[in-house]
């Protein structure tokens, strides 16, 4: 797992959990205001609250939502990394689409006129349209999903430290080696690979030393190499 | 069959792009119904509470009604009474809405008029305006009072303050009385029966004196106890009931009156 691509999933997170507190798109005035909210419109005329929601709104976060959960779940390639920019750029374009929704129903610029029972009142209702803080945020996803995309999440050049079983794992997959999970560890044919706490324990007959990550490595790999070739044999293999 | 990343991208692409597609139509078919309209309710309006013509000026008072949440503060604004044209703008004291206007002869022959014109002001904090229009009845208020009075040698000046919105005639004097605050009280003079003594004043805020000889000669019952103020009283009342003759365009209207002053003469009581 690696940071560029949590970064990317932080973003994701803080912008939809950000808007769910503050609008990402806002008319204010004393009067008559309007806030985007993830369920939508919501305008306030004199008292009156009214929620209005265009069903692109929905869209803005569950695109945003993918954009950075998907290079979490699927990290086997770098078109995870191409589709969640995509997924980015959508929310972007639906967000933008729920904006332009509001220019065009939800409009309202200068006097209210209501009758009176000897004439009529006029309301002034200056309004001031405000960018949220959500938006830039979701902008910052957006950019940062291209970025992540054109250097393939490597532009940090570190790597999250993840559970060594589930490194080891990764390895004996790509290698097509026969494992099978146990409490805490792996098991490849005689011998096992145990973690207790922070450290990791290789177990062959009755004895347990204490190995680091590589080593558990190559000790499994060099078991497991001794596995009959499976490749093409074996139908539902591959993860 | 190796999954190709390539092949499910481009699927997903495809139909996440589809969906977004099908979003943006299906907001711009549904936006029609999702919308909603809203008016103010209970919105506060103007009515023309009073139409006081005096002989200092018309003064129109303005009532904001506010029927609701919606408090309307008002801050300037202008009226146009219609029969006469007149233009004013209006002035705010302590929240009231005035307009005052020069009196004009053609208030004279009017019993209502339409007024019209706009009072602007807050509502909730935003800027507004009320526009209206309505008809009032017009109250025309004479007064006619007394300022001063003074009694030596058997005459008595009395000082009137006469504020009229048309010429006015005042005569005549019925049953005028001096007499002492005190207990028991006595008369200075008293007449019965009717004095005739006749004071035009014209229309507009005036003062006018009227000197009247006490005695006999005014009248059979003419009852003069003393030329001067009573010796150990100083407080006296004067009453004065007197006709007063409005000339309106439209024909005289004479009404009776009683005017009474009460006053203290010198120092002490």
């Amino acid at each position: 797992m690696r940071v560029e691509a949590l970064l990317q999933f932080a973003l994701a997170i803080a912008f939809i959990v950000l808007w769910v507190f503050m609008p990402a798109w806002s008319i204010s005035g004393a009067n008559y205001s309007i806030s985007l909210t993830p369920w939508g419109y919501v305008v306030r005329f004199f008292g009156e609250t009214h929620v209005i929601p265009p069903p692109t709104v929905y869209a803005i976060w569950l695109f945003a939502l993918d954009a950075g959960l998907l290079p979490l779940i699927w990290r086997r390639s770098r078109y995870s990394l191409y589709l969640a920019a995509l997924f980015s750029v959508l929310s972007l374009s639906m967000l933008m689409d729920t904006i332009l929704f509001q220019q065009r129903y939800l409009q309202f610029h200068g006097y209210t006129i209501a009758p009176t029972p000897t004439g009529y009142i006029y309301v002034l209702l200056s309004t001031k349209p405000v960018l949220g803080l959500p938006t830039y945020i979701l902008l910052a996803l957006t950019i940062l999903s291209i970025f992540n995309m054109a250097t393939r999440a490597r532009w940090l050049g570190t790597r999250v430290i993840e559970d060594p079983i589930i490194a080891i794992e990764r390895v004996l997959k790509v290698l097509h080696i026969e494992y099978s999970r146990i409490e805490h560890g792996v098991e490849v044919e005689s011998i096992k690979i145990v973690r207790q706490g922070g450290s990791l324990w290789l177990v062959r007959g009755g004895e347990a030393i204490e190995v680091d990550l590589k080593t558990a490595i190559a000790e499994t790999v060099k078991v497991g190499l001794k596995q009959p070739v499976s490749v093409g044999v074996v139908d539902y293999g591959e993860d | 069959m190796a999954t190709n990343p390539f092949k499910i991208t481009l699927l997903i692409s495809i139909l996440s792009i589809a969906i977004a597609l099908t979003l943006i139509w299906g907001t711009a078919q549904t936006a029609p119904n999702l919308i909603r309209y809203s008016t103010l309710s209970n919105d506060p309006y103007i009515k023309v509470e009073s139409i006081n013509v005096t002989a200092n000026g018309v003064y129109i008072r303005l009532a904001i009604i506010n029927n609701g949440a919606l408090a309307f503060t008002p801050t300037g604004g202008w009226v146009e009474v219609v029969e006469t044209g007149q233009v004013v703008n209006v002035t705010i004291i302590n929240g009231t809405v005035i307009a005052k206007l020069p009196l004009t002869p053609q208030w004279m022959g009017l019993a209502s008029v339409g007024v019209k014109g706009i009072v602007s002001g807050t509502l909730n904090g935003s800027r507004a305006y009320i526009a209206f229009f309505d008809v009032a009845p017009i109250h025309i208020i004479n007064t006619i009072g007394i300022t001063n009075v003074s009694y030596a040698d058997c005459v008595l000046n009395v000082t009137l303050s006469v504020n009229t919105v048309v010429p006015v005639v005042i005569r005549p004097i019925i049953n005028m009385s001096l007499f002492t605050v005190s207990t028991p009280g006595y008369y200075v003079f008293e007449t019965i029966g009717i004095v005739n003594i006749t004071v035009y004043a014209p229309a507009g805020s005036h003062n006018v004196t009227l000197m009247i000889r006490v005695s006999p000669v005014l009248g059979r019952y003419t009852y003069v106890y003393s030329c001067n103020y009573l010796s150990g009283f100083s407080k006296y009342t004067l009453w004065l009931p007197i006709g007063v003759t409005y000339m309106y365009p439209t024909g005289n209207i004479t009404s009776y009156t009683l005017l009474t002053k009460t006053f203290i003469v010198g120092g002490g009581s």
